[in-house]
């Protein structure tokens, strides 16, 4: 994909040139701005944020919020871990449902493709709601409080399916699969030794886009984590749950070290934690910004 | 035989998928019988026969009671509102932006933009609602911390629902306009370029090149997601008018849309024939105007030949 326009094929005069990119200057400080803020705090002094607020230049540097963090012992540790456990086991499963229903779809052959096809798409314009599938979830799945509640729900997308075939179809030549076919291979096989590591950018792009959603989701905690299952919470439902968790962070943390009287910088442990969430998406958002704009282009494109 | 073989082998492969959306998605949708029934179950009894044996079925009622409900209209309202806002946001400024992002000159500087500009879209509610309070916070937050330094009095930001229309309508765009913009990029760059360059020596200016071969070039990117936005008209981001405002019982005049109704009902009021009917009014709704917006676009695509 080739998204750049030689500057002497641009419209824009050299002037003109430079009023857009301070536009985009402007823009772009804008998005980030605020991540920034939070990040900031995170390492402010409880002084500084006490008499100055959550400013954008603090009057003092600490990292109390960390270390206090680090200190409160397996709360915050067991939930980091729940959200990478749930990340890349949703992630994986998701592939392994998708990729092959994907490949029998992209498959000429294949007599039930027309009927597999509608299958997929009518779960795209009709759901049974919210009720009807949390009913479903935890009276005849029992879903309630196990990492399968986080995990499986929004496992498969059609969507990606769709993209995943499209590009089966596109960038596998029929008489690749065909000579395999002669060669004795089982589809099973030419899905595994042929298509995927051919179709690897597609398949990394997906992969990438599982991994945001999961990291980030939330909702499924909401609907179906008790107060009681803490041990189940990933990180991003710690912070929903902003006030209980530092009451339990501070009482570990107090308990840990014996300090009964010391107050803990609350307000910039709030701040702390968050960064914990973005550093991830922040540290791999760079690596993996390839992988989402293919998807995103190949979305613009078919439609 | 071959045939019989490939039929065999590449069913077993689509099977996994096939089970997780019989589970997930076509096993609820008996469930939308919750919005036509008086939901009364008796307890150690399988769910599909409480709903269907035990309970009666009531027609309409649920939708009767729930749309003469008090709080509805307001709730209606907001879905609308901000579904439309976005709609048209989600649309123009994009566009707007993705136009003038192509054209600029080198290549790094507009990755890089593209990249902080995404950023947001792969941030969580959670992040962005406190990323926001960062700002809103009514003792350390940023803005009081301003107002008060030029002697103003500091605003109890999340008590003040006056505010967060405006609020709530700038984060959302916040946190989309760099997706949109990028997709719309995407279709931009995939324009050929010598139409471009013949329309430039038939002496057409920027203007021109934008209005006669831009916005026509886009117009597929833009009816499609156009037709899948109307298909949610009545769908919003859950977290964005529940967790962004911290949830927050003051704001929910301008904060509730039929999504927070929709959990509320079913997750602390226990309402569940209320809340089924509500979100079965989204599927529904959302499906047919899928449907006819689909129509429609076939037909203006049909008669422009």
């Amino acid at each position: 994909m080739n998204d750049y326009v030689r500057p002497e094929d641009s419209a824009y005069s050299k002037k003109v040139n430079r009023i857009v990119v301070c536009l985009f200057t402007i823009l772009s400080f804008l998005c980030f701005l605020p991540v920034l803020l939070v990040m900031i705090v995170s390492v402010s002094s409880k002084e500084s944020v006490r008499d100055f607020g959550y400013s954008f230049f603090p009057h003092g540097f600490s990292l109390e919020a960390y270390r206090y963090l680090a200190a409160s012992g397996m709360y915050l540790a067991r939930s980091f871990f729940n959200s990478v456990l749930i990340t890349l086991l949703a992630t994986i499963l998701g592939l392994v449902l998708m990729c092959p229903m994907a490949y029998s779809l992209s498959r000429k052959e294949y007599r039930l493709r027309g009927v597999l096809l509608v299958f997929i798409l009518i779960p795209m314009l009709f759901s049974g709601g919210l009720v009807s599938s949390y009913m479903v979830n935890t009276q005849i799945l029992h879903l309630k409080n196990t990492y399968l509640a986080l995990i499986m729900p929004g496992l498969c997308s059609t969507w990606y399916i769709l993209i995943m075939r499209n590009y089966f179809m596109d960038s596998i030549p029929d008489s690749l699969v065909e000579a395999a076919k002669l060669d004795g291979c089982r589809h099973f096989q030419i899905l595994t030794r042929i298509v995927v590591p051919v179709a690897k950018p597609v398949i990394m792009t997906v992969a990438v886009f599982e991994m945001f959603l999961y990291w980030n989701s939330w909702y499924p905690s909401l609907l179906y984590l008790d107060s009681n299952h803490t041990e189940l919470y990933p990180l991003q439902y710690v912070l929903v749950n902003m006030e209980r968790s530092i009451e339990t962070i501070t009482r570990d943390a107090q308990y840990m070290s014996g300090m009964q009287t010391y107050t803990p910088p609350s307000v910039t442990i709030r701040m702390a934690m968050v960064v914990i969430v973005i550093l991830p998406v922040m540290i791999l958002f760079p690596f993996f910004q390839k992988f989402l704009k293919t998807g995103m282009a190949v979305g613009a494109v078919k439609g | 035989m071959g045939f019989k073989k490939d039929m065999i082998e590449l069913t077993l492969l689509a099977v996994p998928a096939m089970i997780w959306f019989i589970l997930f998605d076509y096993l609820p949708m008996f469930g939308v019988a919750f919005a036509f029934k008086q939901f009364t179950p008796r307890p150690g009894q399988p769910l599909f026969k409480n709903l269907f044996v035990n309970s009666p079925w009531v027609g309409l009622n649920n939708f009767n009671f729930l749309l003469r409900s008090s709080d509805m209209p307001k709730i209606m309202f907001n879905t609308l509102f901000y579904n439309i806002i976005f709609l048209v946001a989600g649309i123009v400024i994009p566009v707007f932006l993705a136009i003038c992002l192509t054209e600029v000159h080198g290549k790094a500087f507009s990755g890089f933009v593209q990249m902080i500009m995404l950023l947001p879209y792969f941030l969580s509610w959670v992040i962005v609602g406190y990323c926001l309070y960062g700002f809103l916070a009514t003792d350390e937050g940023q803005i009081n911390h301003i107002l008060r330094f030029f002697g103003k009095s500091a605003v109890q930001w999340y008590r003040s629902p006056g505010y967060w229309r405006a609020i709530l309508i700038a984060t959302g765009i916040w946190k989309g306009t760099g997706y949109s913009m990028i997709i719309y990029m995407c279709s931009i760059t995939a324009i050929d370029r010598s139409l471009y360059e013949s329309a430039t020596l038939d002496g057409a200016g920027f203007s021109d090149r934008v209005k006669y071969i831009t916005l026509p070039q886009l117009k597929t990117t833009v009816t499609t997601l156009f037709i899948l936005n109307i298909g949610s008209i009545l769908n919003s981001d859950f977290g964005l008018f529940y967790q962004v405002p911290m949830d927050s019982n003051s704001l929910q005049p301008v904060t509730q849309t039929l999504d927070v109704y929709v959990y509320k009902a079913l997750m602390q009021q226990a309402n569940f024939s209320y809340s089924a009917a509500a979100s079965f009014l989204q599927s529904a709704v959302g499906c047919i105007l899928l449907v006819i917006s689909n129509i429609v676009v076939n037909r203006l695509n049909r008669d422009e030949g």
